[in-house]
């Protein structure tokens, strides 16, 4: 149905033509899913979105073959490429929260493929918009249909993106990494309904992920790409089980795998280093200047927990859950906290999820790790020099990186910065916040080594905020399970991950795929 | 409900703060009503008389709440320089500096919007550039001073319509909105060359967002994207800009009736103030402080409709 030779992508952009794409062969059978697993960069979501027929930037050059049902697509008229997009060939994007228009009704978005590709009378698209968000089991529909984005969750706006797709029952579904934004459970679940579509509807799925855990679970045939070019396909368990190239046999190993990188410290006579006493936490809502505010959300509900001297502490939840909020407010950057809150050491640090967004673009990596200092006072420009040129050596980066900007470094660079930034003034605890959730596999697997470097040769305790339990499990001692705001169980990683009692817990284990 | 209580509360607010920012101004700024009407030469005694017979010796707080209270019913008070009532001078100068206002809005809407549109759409085209360049000069004059150019190039040389006459719209209606045409054009270039430039560059950063993928995914044609999916998205920023624009082109008008010699509120204000005639000031103030307030619950109405993250539960 869908065959690709020898597909070259190279954007003109630059004076030197970069080639992002090259030799790029695929065949997709009806009622197949094939997926292309690769890092950011690699070229995955290029070759798709030139299958798709939306890589029509002028700076871009095309070169091969794309040919769908026996006509050649690369070459084709636009007018001919609209007719086939959105009918034949649909696409889904990663991001559910951007990717629909927010100021159009979930009801317009899903019918607006049909309405361009039939004549259908209103009554009969309505009808069949209503029945499709039906099969990606929303419930509701016909409220669901009046709505906007924003009034939607992540998942359930994943869904509609989906529904929107299958309007017209395309014979191939091109999926961009669709669960990458989304909870483990949630992620589970639009796993399990493409499957079903797949089943039932017969759509052929070309799915492009990084994880090569929700490939396997999902696809027939892999491909694996590496800085634009296929290095590796075949069938899933063949090329996951006995990968024969270097870079998939790197790419395989560097999945979190629920082993142990970090052997947990028990110390008998350490002493706690937190402490969390009947904490709640909650954002008000100021309503306006004459109405007080009076609406108020509770974000963290009566959490309890001690952490002791040079541990790592897990702290797991999906979002909305809750263990954001609890990671601020144990560093006092909440006003409106109950409950008590115990440090034994002296300016606790916080890692951010983001390193794209947390470091200021206008200054350099030096002036942004000299702020702290300079705010606490007491230190020569000298002093301060020096000490933000060791941290920086202890994250892995030489002092050449003082002079750069944010914008220079890659994000694995970035997070570096981010924990030599949080090093400066010598914490004993730093709360990371999901640090690694931004990276791709091979360099969280570096970040996770240094943090349990900088756990182990300088003792500091990490308190570890994530939603990922791999991870979690590779790091961590204790873990605490944050649902809704309430911690709902917390314990030693044995006890948390072999014996767990809560059915939350349980549930986040089993979407994770973890078996004892 | 809830909403609309409170827009009216804000509007009491802000008519309020501004006449009472307008009365104390009066009391700061040197000279009364009774030195401008009895001259530099009036004895103390015929001013302390005069300001009796005023009504100016009273405290400051009475003065004010009575003229308050008298506006509140209608009464707009008399005018202490031409001794009628100010409601009849006001009222037939309303519909001038109104429509004026109406028209130059207008223009900035139906000028920048299609431009905006179709500089954006032929971005790398030479005449996007000159429309940039135009756009740019126009921006960095200031509409007094346009107004002096067009009576000049239009009035003078091509004789469109003549300098210093006008036609009042009760004698003939087309001919007056003839006149008031040109000020408007001053009035509103500057400000339509700045809406033009931010909803072009808003359209060209919609049109990098993720949702704009989505809608060429599904088959829509480049035109149908532009008009269906990008338009209202970019045009959110814009009626921000024009709500916040319009104070501006009111105090805008009030200028360009000088230049062009419009008999509406501009002129009359100016005067006014220099003769310390704080009835006709007051309610000229409290009519625009009005209008203003007026028009932006109309563009918070606007926004409503386009964004509907921007609507309540």
């Amino acid at each position: 149905m869908l065959e690709v030779t020898d597909l070259h992508i190279e954007i003109e952009d630059s004076i030197i033509p970069e080639t992002v794409v090259y030799d790029f062969d695929i065949t997709v059978s009806p009622g197949e899913i094939v997926g292309i697993v690769g890092e950011s960069g690699s070229g995955k979501s290029m070759s798709a979105l030139a299958i798709a027929g939306l890589l029509s930037r002028k700076d871009m050059k095309k070169k091969g073959s794309i040919m769908f049902e026996g006509e050649e697509l690369l070459t084709a008229p636009r007018s001919h490429l609209r007719s086939i997009q959105g009918d034949d060939i649909a696409v889904v994007f990663q991001e559910p929260m951007t990717s629909l228009n927010p100021v159009k009704t979930i009801g317009y978005q899903v019918e607006e493929a049909l309405r361009i590709h039939s004549d259908l009378p209103d009554e009969e698209i309505k009808k069949r918009a209503l029945d499709m968000l039906r099969d990606v089991e929303l419930d509701d529909v016909e409220s669901i249909y009046e709505k906007y984005p924003h009034e939607l969750s992540g998942g359930m706006r994943q869904r509609v993106m989906i529904a929107a797709a299958l309007i017209c029952n395309p014979k191939l579904l091109i999926a961009d990494e669709p669960t990458t934004a989304l909870d483990v459970t949630i992620q589970a679940q639009i796993i399990e309904l493409l499957k079903k579509i797949n089943r039932q509807m017969g759509t052929a799925i070309l799915f492009i992920s990084h994880d090569l855990s929700v490939i396997r679970s999902l696809c027939s045939r892999v491909l694996v790409m590496n800085k634009g070019r296929i290095v590796e396909s075949g069938l899933v368990d063949e090329v996951f089980d006995h990968p024969k190239e270097e870079y998939t046999k790197h790419l395989i190993e560097a999945i979190p795998k629920f082993k142990k990188i970090a052997k947990p410290s028990q110390d008998p006579d350490r002493k706690p280093i937190l402490e969390v006493k009947n904490v709640s936490a909650r954002y008000k809502k100021v309503s306006g200047f004459f109405v007080p505010g009076t609406k108020q959300k509770l974000v963290v509900k009566d959490a309890s927990f001690t952490m002791y001297d040079g541990e790592i502490m897990g702290l797991v939840g999906e979002s909305g859950s809750g263990k954001t909020t609890l990671g601020k407010t144990i560093l006092g950057m909440l006003d409106d906290t109950d409950g008590r809150i115990i440090h034994y050491s002296e300016m606790p640090q916080m890692v951010f999820q983001d390193p794209y967004g947390s470091l200021n673009p206008t200054r350099t990596v030096g002036w942004i790790l000299e702020e702290p200092l300079r705010i606490k006072g007491g230190y020569t420009a000298k002093e301060r020099r020096e000490r933000a040129k060791s941290m920086l050596s202890l994250v892995g980066l030489d002092e050449t990186y003082l002079k750069r900007r944010p914008k220079a470094l890659s994000g694995g660079q970035r997070q570096r910065v981010c924990i030599a930034l949080a090093l400066m003034l010598g914490p004993k605890l730093i709360i990371a916040d999901e640090p690694v959730s931004a990276l791709d596999v091979t360099v969280q697997e570096q970040v996770i080594n240094l943090l349990i470097k900088l756990n182990r040769e300088l003792g500091i305790a990490i308190l570890f905020i994530s939603h990922d339990l791999k991870v979690v499990y590779e790091l961590c001692s204790r873990v605490i399970v944050m649902k809704d705001g309430r911690i709902v169980e917390q314990g030693t990683d044995e006890e948390i991950y072999n014996d767990p009692k809560d059915p939350y817990t349980k549930q986040l284990l089993s979407s994770a795929g973890y078996l004892k | 409900m809830k909403t609309v209580l409170k827009k009216i509360a804000t509007f009491v607010i802000t008519v309020l703060l501004v006449t009472l920012f307008v009365f104390i101004a009066f009391e700061l700024i040197p000279g009364d009503a009774a030195t401008y009407r009895l001259g530099i030469n009036a004895t103390p005694e015929s001013l302390e008389r005069l300001r009796e017979e005023l009504g100016l010796t009273r405290p400051f707080f009475v003065r004010y709440f009575s003229w308050l209270g008298d506006f509140f019913f209608g009464d707009m008070g008399t005018s202490i320089s031409y001794g009628v009532s100010v409601r009849s001078m006001l009222a037939s100068k309303l519909p001038i500096t109104l429509t004026l206002t109406l028209m130059s809005f207008v223009l900035v809407v139906a000028l920048s919007i299609p431009i905006g549109v179709i500089t954006s759409k032929y971005e790398d085209r030479p005449l996007s550039k000159a429309v940039d360049v135009l756009g740019q000069l126009t921006m960095s004059i200031p509409p007094f001073f346009l107004g002096i150019l067009i009576t000049y190039l239009f009035g003078m040389i091509l004789h469109m319509f003549t300098p210093g006459g006008f036609v009042s719209y009760d004698v003939n209606f087309i001919r007056f909105m003839g006149y008031l045409f040109f000020p408007a054009v001053a009035i509103a270039l500057p400000k339509a060359a700045m809406s033009t430039k931010l909803l072009k560059t808003s359209i060209l950063s919609e049109r990098k967002l993720d949702y704009v993928r989505t809608a060429y995914s599904r088959g829509n044609s480049t035109m149908d994207v532009l008009y269906k999916h990008v338009l209202k998205n970019a045009l959110i920023p814009v009626i921000t800009f024009l709500g916040m624009t319009l104070a501006d082109i009111v105090a805008g008008s009030l200028v360009i009736e000088q230049v062009f010699s419009i008999p509406g509120y501009g002129r009359l204000l100016i005067s006014s103030i220099s003769n310390r005639d704080y009835p006709v000031v007051q309610a000229i103030i409290a009519i625009i402080a009005m209008i203003v307030i007026f028009i932006n619950l109309l563009v918070d109405i606007m926004y409503q409709v386009l964004d509907p993250r921007m609507r309540g539960n």
